[in-house]
């Protein structure tokens, strides 16, 4: 039996020793799988680490855009909200678009009967201007006949009162030769205004023949005419400073002559008329009267006179057709001396002023355009 | 004895000429024509010799007036050296030049009275124009006063 036993223990010593080897081997790679499978690990730990920075990375980024969407969000919130303000205020903007158009076509429509009527209105003025051009022509000539023809019955009148009164005086009672003398002043009133209507009728005339003229000319013809009265009154004519102008020469000549003549017949009684003359060219600009062009260049004449003068709500009046200021009997006229001038100064596209107060004497102002001279700008 | 002749429409006017020849000393002849036609009849006519020292011409007168009667005797060799004085109640600017013109030698505007219309008459009775140049334009209308 022992040595089966000891057999059966070498055996069974030798099976174990084999067992524990394999075991040992098994153990090895156990063990070896182990590392493998521990270097796997700290592998994928690794590798887990890397994706969990990489996924640290990714969460903080998604939430920076989260936060960059929540304000973009809010913007497009705010810009929606915007976008329907705007909307409904182009709703409101298109109806008074709508509105507006529609005015405006009503207004097409009124300013095409509005034209309608311009244009009959224009054609009815043109018809009443030619209408009025040939009722102005028509006036002309029947003043300029009347004057004329007026003239003649009215010369005989006179002829006939001064045979009157050469012959016939012894047969006639005071009373008649005083009769006879009042019809002779009527009658040579009558004459003088007849006179006048006829330089009137002149001056409206259309004849336009412009000159450049020296006004000191024009002066000396007029104070030739009326050197008795500047003699009688013993006046002082004063030309302090003349330029040439561009004038419808006798229609000057007249008005100049209306001009002076009334500075000696408005003169203060005891006084010696003094009458000053002055001329300059002038800008328009340099006068505020609206009638006067800032760009055109005048010929500004003034004639002062220390006479009676006139009170200075006449000052347009005195202009008018048959204006009187003061009785026949006090100072004699027809009321159409300066009427003429203002037709002449208009003849000449022209401006005057007059200017005065009661027993301060006159000025008048006159503005006769330059042609032909480059306007000249002060400054 | 002067040879006068008168063209005037106007039965006052040529009652008052007659009148006022009367007043002057120089003897006369007068020969009056109502109108123009009457005139240049006149002168065909009654131009015996001597022939008339002075036509006393009115502008406006009917069937012929005064300018065509002018422009007549001018261009008639017999009649062209008439004096011939235009006596016209005014004196435009237009009948004075065209006058002128046309070769009458003076213009009197009708005057306005008695006085005056005599002497405008023997002022012209003594102007000798037959033997005398016209005068200047400025010298041709006739200022009686």
């Amino acid at each position: 039996m022992k040595e089966n036993q000891l057999s059966d223990a070498i055996r069974e010593l030798a099976f174990q020793m084999d067992e524990k080897e394999k075991r040992a081997a098994e153990l090895v790679i156990a063990n070896k799988e182990l590392v493998f499978q521990n270097k796997e690990k700290e592998n994928r730990a690794a590798e887990l680490v890397i994706a969990n920075n990489e996924l640290v990375f990714k969460k903080k980024e998604k939430e920076k855009r989260a936060a960059e969407l929540v304000i973009a969000n809010k913007e497009l919130v705010f810009q929606n909200k915007e976008k329907e303000k705007r909307a409904a205020e182009l709703v409101i903007a298109n109806k008074e678009l709508i509105f507006q158009n529609e005015e405006k076509e009503n207004r097409a429509a009124e300013l095409v009967i509005a034209n309608k009527e311009l244009v009959f209105q224009n054609e009815e003025k043109e018809k009443r201007a030619t209408e009025l051009t040939i009722a102005n022509k028509e006036l002309e000539s029947f003043t300029y006949v009347s004057s004329h023809d007026l003239q003649e019955p009215l010369r005989k009148i006179q002829t006939f009162a001064t045979r009157l009164i050469a012959d016939e005086s012894k047969n006639l009672s005071d009373k008649g030769n005083e009769y006879v003398l009042r019809m002779q002043d009527a009658a040579s009133r009558m004459q003088t205004l007849l006179a006048d209507l006829l330089t009137y009728s002149r001056a409206t005339s259309s004849e336009q023949n412009f000159e450049k003229t020296d006004l000191h000319i024009i002066i000396e013809e007029v104070k030739k005419d009326l050197a008795e009265t500047i003699a009688e009154k013993n006046a002082t004519i004063e030309v302090v400073e003349m330029c040439d102008v561009h004038i419808i020469r006798f229609q000057f000549r007249q008005l100049m002559h209306n001009l002076i003549g009334n500075s000696l017949k408005f003169s203060k009684p005891g006084i010696a008329p003094h009458i000053i003359l002055k001329s300059r060219i002038i800008n328009g600009s340099e006068v505020p009267n609206q009638k006067l062009l800032y760009e055109k260049n005048y010929c500004h004449i003034t004639i002062t006179d220390n006479g009676i003068g006139f009170k200075p709500q006449y000052k347009d009046h005195i202009f008018k057709l048959f204006k009187r200021l003061h009785d026949k009997e006090q100072i004699t006229g027809t009321g159409i001396g300066l009427t003429i001038v203002k037709k002449i100064i208009e003849n000449h596209n022209g401006v005057i002023i007059a200017t005065s107060d009661l027993n301060k004497g006159a000025t008048f102002d006159i503005y006769i355009p330059q042609p032909g001279t480059e306007p000249h700008r002060p400054g | 004895m002067k040879n006068i002749f008168l063209a005037e429409d106007d039965a006052d006017d040529r009652m008052l000429f007659e009148d006022a020849l009367k007043e002057i000393t120089i003897p006369t002849q007068l020969t009056v024509a109502k109108n123009g036609l009457e005139l240049m009849s006149n002168l065909e006519t009654v131009t015996a010799p001597p022939p008339p020292h002075v036509v006393f011409l009115d502008l406006n007168m009917p069937l012929k007036d005064g300018f065509e009667c002018l422009q007549e005797i001018r261009n008639t060799s017999r009649f062209k050296g008439i004096p011939v004085v235009i006596f016209s109640t005014t004196a435009s600017d237009d009948a004075v030049n065209k006058t002128y013109e046309d070769g009458a030698n003076y213009y009197i505007c009708k005057p306005r009275s008695f006085q005056l219309l005599v002497k405008a008459i023997e002022t012209v009775l003594t102007l000798e124009m037959w033997q005398a140049p016209r005068p200047p334009i400025d010298k041709f209308v006739l200022e009686i006063a």
